[in-house]
């Protein structure tokens, strides 16, 4: 019987494209997606050669001998690696919550009608999408007035506010959300928080599983806050403690009488070591975002409701 | 609405108004305690930012020094290494926002332009009141070079005021094929051992690439048009491409590139040569006394040098590396008594460059000093962004006469013609960025011998004045001349 609808099913299907096309488009497809990942094994080969291999040959697909040499080198700073990586993850994960929060209760409250003063909140975010303070207002506001310096909330309070996604969820509570379903739960006595936690976030679903997602990415690849606020060693989160690594062999490699000054031995493998570190800060989260895409996908398609 | 709008308005504007008189109302009382804070009272905490990466042991061993600190000059200092690539950026939203520091390590066109903006304090002015020792045992160039307006804002490290340029060879090529390189004098004397080598050793590529050294006194970096002579006409500015020296000197690049001596993508590529890949014969280096050690030392294996010429002091050599006094500093009189320890107090000096005696180096004896390890890994710091070096022990391995052979490559130093000169380009910004395109298009393929100087210095020269070279060349020979008749 299942067999039977399938095969019917094969035979007429309107969205059904013809082989040859099929094929191309399938060739296609993979040459596109081969020309996005291929730079990426590159780096994953140029990161296991040997470096007298890259300075006497340059850079090879099948260099003539391997070497563990960088990631050796980024082992024997993996205390200030795993740090790094607690930072931001301590970061991303803190920084998604409140930055979720802080956005949906400001959306919430400009798109619900009772609210008097909604269009001039409305104007505040939105007027910062138009004029921003500049960078040097900015610094500061969060050194001298916030005091935040060198602490982990200005890595964290800087991205946790974008008006753009307060707009976009306004609009999104506007428009999903109706008010009949407000209404009835207020009939059936619920206050305002209950209906905000209970009724309105699950119907958000879709909305608050975009912007977390986006956040997560803005959180995790986040270096120029830590760049302009932390000093610390401690609390360099990882993007920016990789960026100094690169910086500073760079640096070093260009003065090399700088660099005896301040090493005891000379043998950083400098180009393989920068694509060890491409390698160990992609990877982590190459690897979760299929994991967060599938939620991501099935956030969009939950909480459609009928009036 | 329109009312209801103004009054949110005005109720925000309050709100910040109120917020910023708080803040004020805190500067006011700091400043207060820092202008009280004289001697018997609490130390005052000296805040200072130099330059790179941050040291696991830096807490400790200023703990320890402080201590000495407190006794000397009733301050306590709090260093704060900044990252190589990060420093200047860093800085720079520092001086920008105006926040709270005392001394910065600054050098070069930084130093002029944080300088000219008045980010630091009147330097010479400070020395004079509580830095006689330290102004006594600078080298007297670093006093007239690093001057902006006749004033001087940093104090740079005494340390070589010249800049010398020397050939590095591989000593094993030199020796196995009996070369005799004191011998050479000019780029054209290298021919014959570039072709022994290219022709017995595939695997070295003779020369490294590298810009070959020219007779001139830049006033815009060594690839922008505009430079002085340093003999003949030292009142006149010139497009050095132009002059003949630099055609014949060329010239002979070209032939090198042609032969195949260069590599042959030298005009386009930035790849540097690490010097401890030993696939090169000969390479140019900046030198300065005892490098040679150093070199071999990142190298790993053996090197001869030749000078291309005497030592000669430039501006940027003079700015190589200079602490300066913030202009929000509360206590400038602190900030410079210790600027005035670290300069000419052994102790203090050793203490920031090498660590706690006894943790992180020990005393040999007859003075000289050996690293501790592994501690010594846990502070190390760049000794060349921090202070006087003449007053560093020497390791077990220096030469006994290590500062003497600095202080006569600095007797040896002659000035270049515009010590103390710098060109503002104010008015002649545009004309220097539609050159800095030119430059970006033609400089490195001509200074690298990459191409045929007779036909492409014409072309360059050309596009130099297509793109105003004569406007900027006229501007620059008028505030040079009136700084001429000024310094006499």
């Amino acid at each position: 019987m299942e067999e039977k609808k399938k095969q019917k099913k094969k035979a007429y299907n309107p969205h059904q494209m013809s082989r040859t096309s099929n094929v191309i488009l399938n060739v296609l497809m993979a040459i596109l997606a081969f020309v996005c990942i291929f730079p990426f094994i590159y780096v994953i080969i140029i990161s296991f050669s040997d470096k007298s291999s890259i300075a006497s040959e340059g850079f090879q697909l099948i260099p003539s001998s391997w070497s563990l040499e960088a990631y050796r080198y980024l082992w024997s700073i993996k205390d200030a690696l795993f740090n790094a990586y607690a930072v931001t993850i301590l970061v991303t994960v803190l920084g998604t919550i409140i930055s979720v929060m802080l956005i949906s209760f400001y959306a919430y409250a400009i798109s619900r009608k009772e609210f008097q003063y909604r269009k001039q909140f409305t104007f505040i975010a939105f007027f910062t999408m138009l004029f921003s303070g500049g960078l040097v207002p900015t610094y500061i506001v969060i050194t001298q007035m916030l005091k935040l310096q060198d602490t982990i909330w200005a890595l964290i309070l800087p991205l946790a506010i974008n008006a753009f996604w307060i707009i976009m969820m306004r609009t999104f509570f506007k428009q999903s959300v109706p008010e009949g379903v407000l209404e009835s739960a207020r009939i059936d006595g619920a206050s305002e928080l209950r209906i905000f936690f209970q009724i309105v976030l699950p119907l958000s679903l879709p909305a608050i599983a975009t912007i977390a997602l986006f956040s997560t990415l803005g959180y995790w690849n986040d270096w120029f806050n830590a760049l302009l606020y932390i000093e610390n060693p401690n609390l360099v989160p990882l993007q920016h403690f990789l960026m100094k690594i690169e910086n500073n062999l760079e640096f070093l490699r260009n003065n090399p009488l700088i660099s005896n000054q301040v090493q005891s031995t000379a043998s950083i493998p400098k180009d393989t070591a920068q694509m060890a570190i491409v390698v160990v800060s992609t990877l982590p989260i190459a690897l979760a975002y299929p994991f967060f895409q599938r939620y991501f996908v099935a956030g969009l398609t939950v909480g459609s409701v009928k009036e | 609405m329109m009312k209801k709008t103004l009054v949110m308005m005005l109720a925000l504007i309050m709100s910040f108004s109120v917020f910023l008189a708080a803040c004020g109302g805190n500067d006011d009382d700091s400043s207060n305690s820092g202008n009280s804070g004289n001697d018997g009272d609490e130390p005052y905490e000296i805040i200072w930012y130099t330059i790179g990466t941050p040291q696991k042991d830096t807490d400790k061993v200023f703990e320890h020094l402080n201590e000495y600190l407190v006794d000397k000059i009733n301050a306590t200092v709090k260093m704060t290494q900044i990252d190589w690539g990060d420093y200047m950026k860093k800085m720079q939203i520092k001086i920008n926002s105006g926040e709270k520091f005392d001394i910065a390590y600054i050098a070069g066109s930084e130093y002029l332009l944080n300088a000219r903006k008045g980010a630091f304090l009147d330097m010479g002015e400070l020395l004079d009141q509580y830095g006689q020792e330290t102004k006594a045992i600078l080298d007297p160039a670093f006093l007239e070079g690093p001057l902006v307006n006749g004033t001087l804002y940093g104090l740079p490290a005494n340390k070589e005021i010249g800049q010398q340029s020397v050939y590095l060879f591989n000593k094993s090529l030199v020796e196995k094929y009996e070369m005799d390189i004191a011998s050479i004098n000019s780029l054209a004397d290298l021919d014959p051992y570039l072709a022994a080598v290219q022709q017995n050793e595939p695997d070295f590529q003779p020369m490294a690439t590298f810009k070959p050294y020219l007779p001139f006194d830049y006033i815009l970096g060594d690839e922008l048009p505009f430079a002085i002579r340093l003999d003949g006409d030292q009142t006149k500015i010139v497009n050095f491409y132009e002059e003949p020296e630099t055609m014949e000197i060329l010239k002979v690049m070209h032939d090198y590139y042609d032969k195949g001596y260069l590599v042959g993508d030298a005009g386009t590529s930035d790849d540097p040569w690490p010097l401890e890949v030993e696939n090169w014969f000969v390479r140019k280096e900046m030198y300065q006394p005892t490098a040679e050690l150093q070199w071999a030392r990142s190298a790993g294996y053996d090197l001869v040098m030749q000078p291309m010429h005497q030592p000669i002091t430039f501006n940027g050599s003079l700015m190589g590396s200079m602490q300066a006094i913030s202009s929000t500093s509360e206590n400038p009189q602190k900030a410079m008594e210790f600027l005035n320890l670290l300069n000419t107090d052994p102790y203090v000096r050793a203490t920031v460059d090498k660590g706690i005696k006894g943790v992180h180096y020990e005393e040999l004896e007859g003075g000289k000093i050996k690293d501790i390890m592994p501690a010594r890994d846990n502070y190390r710091v760049p000794t060349y962004s921090l202070g006087n070096h003449f007053i560093l022990p020497l390791y077990e391995n220096d030469p006994e006469n290590k500062w003497e052979l600095f202080q006569e490559f600095n007797d040896d130093s002659i000035a270049a013609p515009t010590i103390g000169f710098y060109f503002d380009a104010e008015n002649v910004k545009n004309e220097i960025a539609a050159i800095e395109n030119v430059r970006g298009e033609f400089a490195k393929i001509i200074l690298h011998g990459a191409v045929d100087p007779e036909e492409f210095i014409p072309m360059a020269t050309k596009k130099f004045e297509d793109a105003g070279m004569n406007v900027v060349m006229e501007e620059m020979q008028a505030q040079y001349t009136a700084w001429l008749a000024e310094q006499e």
